[in-house]
Parts: structure tokens; sequence; C-alpha cells
């Protein structure tokens, strides 16, 4: 038995609390907290194995209830950390949808490095299917999915350039410079993505 | 594609001849016009996203409708870009394609919230009543594949050898009984309803809420839809 005053499942439970409770789109990789939660599923798994053990050869029912308990912290513990990582998951992918294939900076710090790799096999998946589909034949660009994420409200939109991005072209072959600050009434099928990157801001 | 009656008929000369579809070899798909396949798509559309359950592709649907709205694209081409005519068609193509982007999109989450479990059952469907279509199902199984491989880097690998099996507990599974709203097309008579086989009559144009699994079968065959 863990001698320490802590109960079992604690940590697990803590994880996605913090998990839940974090405003930033995805907090970092509690690296520490996943560890100690492995350790004490291991922990508590091997307790119970020395003691099924014993329980087979003494056949002593009193340990019965000891050991059902120990699992069923264990299936608890695993619940939970699994739950963690289900959410990251979940977290992740949105990621891809709105900011493309590439992660920003500030953003991968706070991923692991399976994180990373799940990132991009997704991101790779993603963009074969929406190739693979077929619906680009003889379309053109085909169906972008992670383009018209609203119901359009109208052709043309108004926006105003946050930062210096430079030459920006449209499908008409119109070159528009993007300044700071400049303003622009752009088509907004073009510009949906410049917009989600924060590059351009929709004004009314 | 109402905004496109309203469009007095000299006005679509330049695109009219786009929107029936009578000139598709498709032999299979006798004279079906374009507004009809965006009737289908939107219902299937507004169906697939009221539905908790994923529901058979419209894949031929939607690539009549990306010929079509490629085709008038294309011909969209030639016109002034400020000519209202433009403006019209320009706003109902990017519906469209929004329409069709949302479906889309709307399936490709179920299939990620319930991957495993879409595969169960695709895996036991006869081919032709599958409801993927087959790029669907390429990343229905890869996904599965990257999901397992994170958790097993992160997680499952650490734990004891027989804690790690049980991946038939983490199917999430859609919760068929939720209640939809849906809408008669035809008369339904004897729907059973609840638990003690009590029956309720349809009558068309009516609407009613009701756990889904019990009107499933409606909504596919298009007796009702979802709404």
């Amino acid at each position: 038995m863990s001698r320490s005053n802590k109960l079992f499942g604690d940590k697990a439970f803590e994880l996605l609390k913090e998990l839940e409770r974090s405003s930033q789109t995805i907090p970092a990789f509690d690296d520490d907290g996943v560890r100690q939660v492995l350790e004490e599923i291991k922990a508590i798994f091997e307790e119970n194995v020395a003691q099924a053990s014993t329980y087979n050869t003494s056949g002593d029912r009193s340990l019965w209830p000891l050991l059902n308990f120990r699992h069923a912290a264990l299936q608890r513990n695993k619940r939970c950390l699994l739950a963690y990582l289900y959410e990251r998951c979940r977290r992740i992918k949105a990621l891809r949808w709105e900011f493309g294939p590439i992660i920003p900076a500030d953003i991968k710090q706070t991923l692991c490095e399976p994180e990373v790799q799940f990132f991009n096999s997704y991101s790779k998946s993603l963009a074969a299917y929406m190739c693979s589909a077929g619906y680009s034949q003889g379309a053109g660009q085909g169906l972008d999915l992670t383009n018209n994420l609203r119901p359009p409200k109208s052709l043309y939109i108004e926006v105003r350039c946050m930062e210096d991005y430079g030459k920006f072209e449209l499908d008409d072959g119109e070159v528009i410079h993007l300044k700071k600050n400049s303003q622009h009434y752009l088509p907004r099928a073009q510009v949906e993505s410049l917009v989600r990157q924060g590059i351009l801001q929709h004004i009314a | 594609m109402s905004d496109e009656e309203n469009v007095p008929e000299t006005q679509m000369e330049n695109v009219s001849d786009g929107a029936g579809l009578e000139e598709e070899d498709d032999d299979d798909m006798e004279q079906i016009t374009a507004q009809k396949v965006l009737e289908i798509l939107e219902t299937a559309w507004i169906n697939e996203m009221c539905a908790p359950e994923i529901l058979p592709s419209q894949v031929d649907m939607l690539e009549l409708m990306v010929s079509q709205v490629a085709h008038m694209e294309e011909q969209m081409r030639d016109l002034d870009k400020n000519d209202f005519r433009a403006v019209v068609h320009g706003m109902e193509l990017e519906r469209v394609r929004y329409i069709m982007a949302s479906y889309l999109r709307c399936r490709l989450q179920k299939i990620e919230t319930f991957t495993q479990h879409i595969l169960n059952q695709e895996a036991a469907r006869d081919p032709d009543e599958k409801r993927l279509s087959p790029e669907e199902t390429k990343f229905a199984q890869d996904f599965a594949g990257h999901v397992d491989e994170y958790f097993h880097k992160v997680a499952t690998q650490y734990m004891p050898n027989q804690q790690r099996g049980e991946a038939e507990l983490r199917i999430v599974t859609p919760n068929l009984m939720s209640h939809v709203f849906l809408k008669a097309n035809v008369a339904v008579p004897a729907v059973i309803v609840g638990v003690d086989d009590e029956e309720v009559d349809m009558a068309a144009g009516s609407q009613h809420i009701i756990p889904y699994q019990l009107v499933a079968d409606l909504i596919q065959n298009n007796q009702a839809q979802l709404i």
C-alpha cells in the first residue's frame, strides 16, 4: 500500500483539471504530471501483482476487495491520462484548421515531440484527403475544406492590414501591396486564410 | 439556386446553359438539373449536420456540383467584374461552395470523433452499402493510426503489459437515441415511437421531435428529413 497520504488518481485528475482551466489555445505538455501518473499506475500494478500471487497461494479471501479497489484506481488513472491526451489531440487538430500546415513557433514550444509528429501526420492525411477526394477533376483548384469556414455574407470584404505582408496576387492577376495599416476591399474567398492568420483584419 | 431564378432570363444568357447538366455524359443520371443536384446536396448537408451518426456519402452529387461550379466559373470569367450578373452569380457560387465544404467538414468531424466505431461498422457492411467514400475510409484509417501511435508513444508503452490492450474500451460511439427535429416529406403511417410499441402516423409536412434511431431509416429513404 502506498504510504503517502495522497489519494489514488489525484494527480491524473489534476492533469485534466489543469487542461480544462487553461485559457490558452493549448497549454504546455505536462511532462512531469504524465510521468507521475504513469509511475502511479505502475506502482499500483506491481502491488496488485504481488498480492495477487499471495492470494493465489494462500487463498486468503480478505485481499479480494483490496485487489478490486486497486484495479479500479488503476483503470481510473489510465482513463484520466488518456482523456488528457485525447483532449490535447483535439486541440492540436484544431490548430491545423486554424493555422494551416505549419505550427506557429510559440505554440510549437508547448507541444511534446510525439504531438508534433501527430500534428504532421494529421496534416498530411488531411491534405491527402483533400487532394485525392477527386473533387478537383477539371475544377481547377478543387475544394479547400479549410476555406469557406463561415457562411458567406458578401462577396467582398473590407480588410485592414496588420503587418507588412508585401505583394499579394489575386486570381485575376491583379497585384496588391499589403502594407501595414492600409485598407483594402478584396474578394473574401481569396483573403480568408490571411484573415485567419491575423495578417489582415476584417473590419465591418 | 433561388437567386438564379430571380435573375431575368436575358441576364442568364451567358451562364444559363451551364445550369442544366443535360450535356453531362452521365448515362445513369438521366436529365438531372443543377437545381435538383443542389437540392439533394442541401438536404444531405442538413441531414448530416443534424444526425448523430454518419450518413451515406453523396459523393456523386458532390462531383456533379463541383464540375458544375467549375463550369460556371469558367463562364463568369468572361463577364466584367462590376457586372451585376457577376456579383449575383459569384455570391451564389460562394454559397454553393460553402455548403459543399461544410458538408465534407462535418463528415470529417464525425469520422474523427467516432473513428473506430465507424471503421468497425464499415467493415461489417456490404460493399454497396458503404457509407464512406474510399477517400474518407483512407482518412479514417490513417487517423486511427495516428491517434494510436501518439497514445502509444506518450503513454501506453510505459504501462504494464496487461494494461495496454482494451482498445475496444476506448471506442467512442454516437448516441443514436439523441433527439432530433424532423419533417416528414411524405405521409408515413405507424412509426413506432417509444419502448412500448406506441405508434404515430406522420402526415406529410408535419414536424416532430423524436429519438434519431427510431427514424433513421425514414431519413435514409428520404421519407423524412432533419431540420
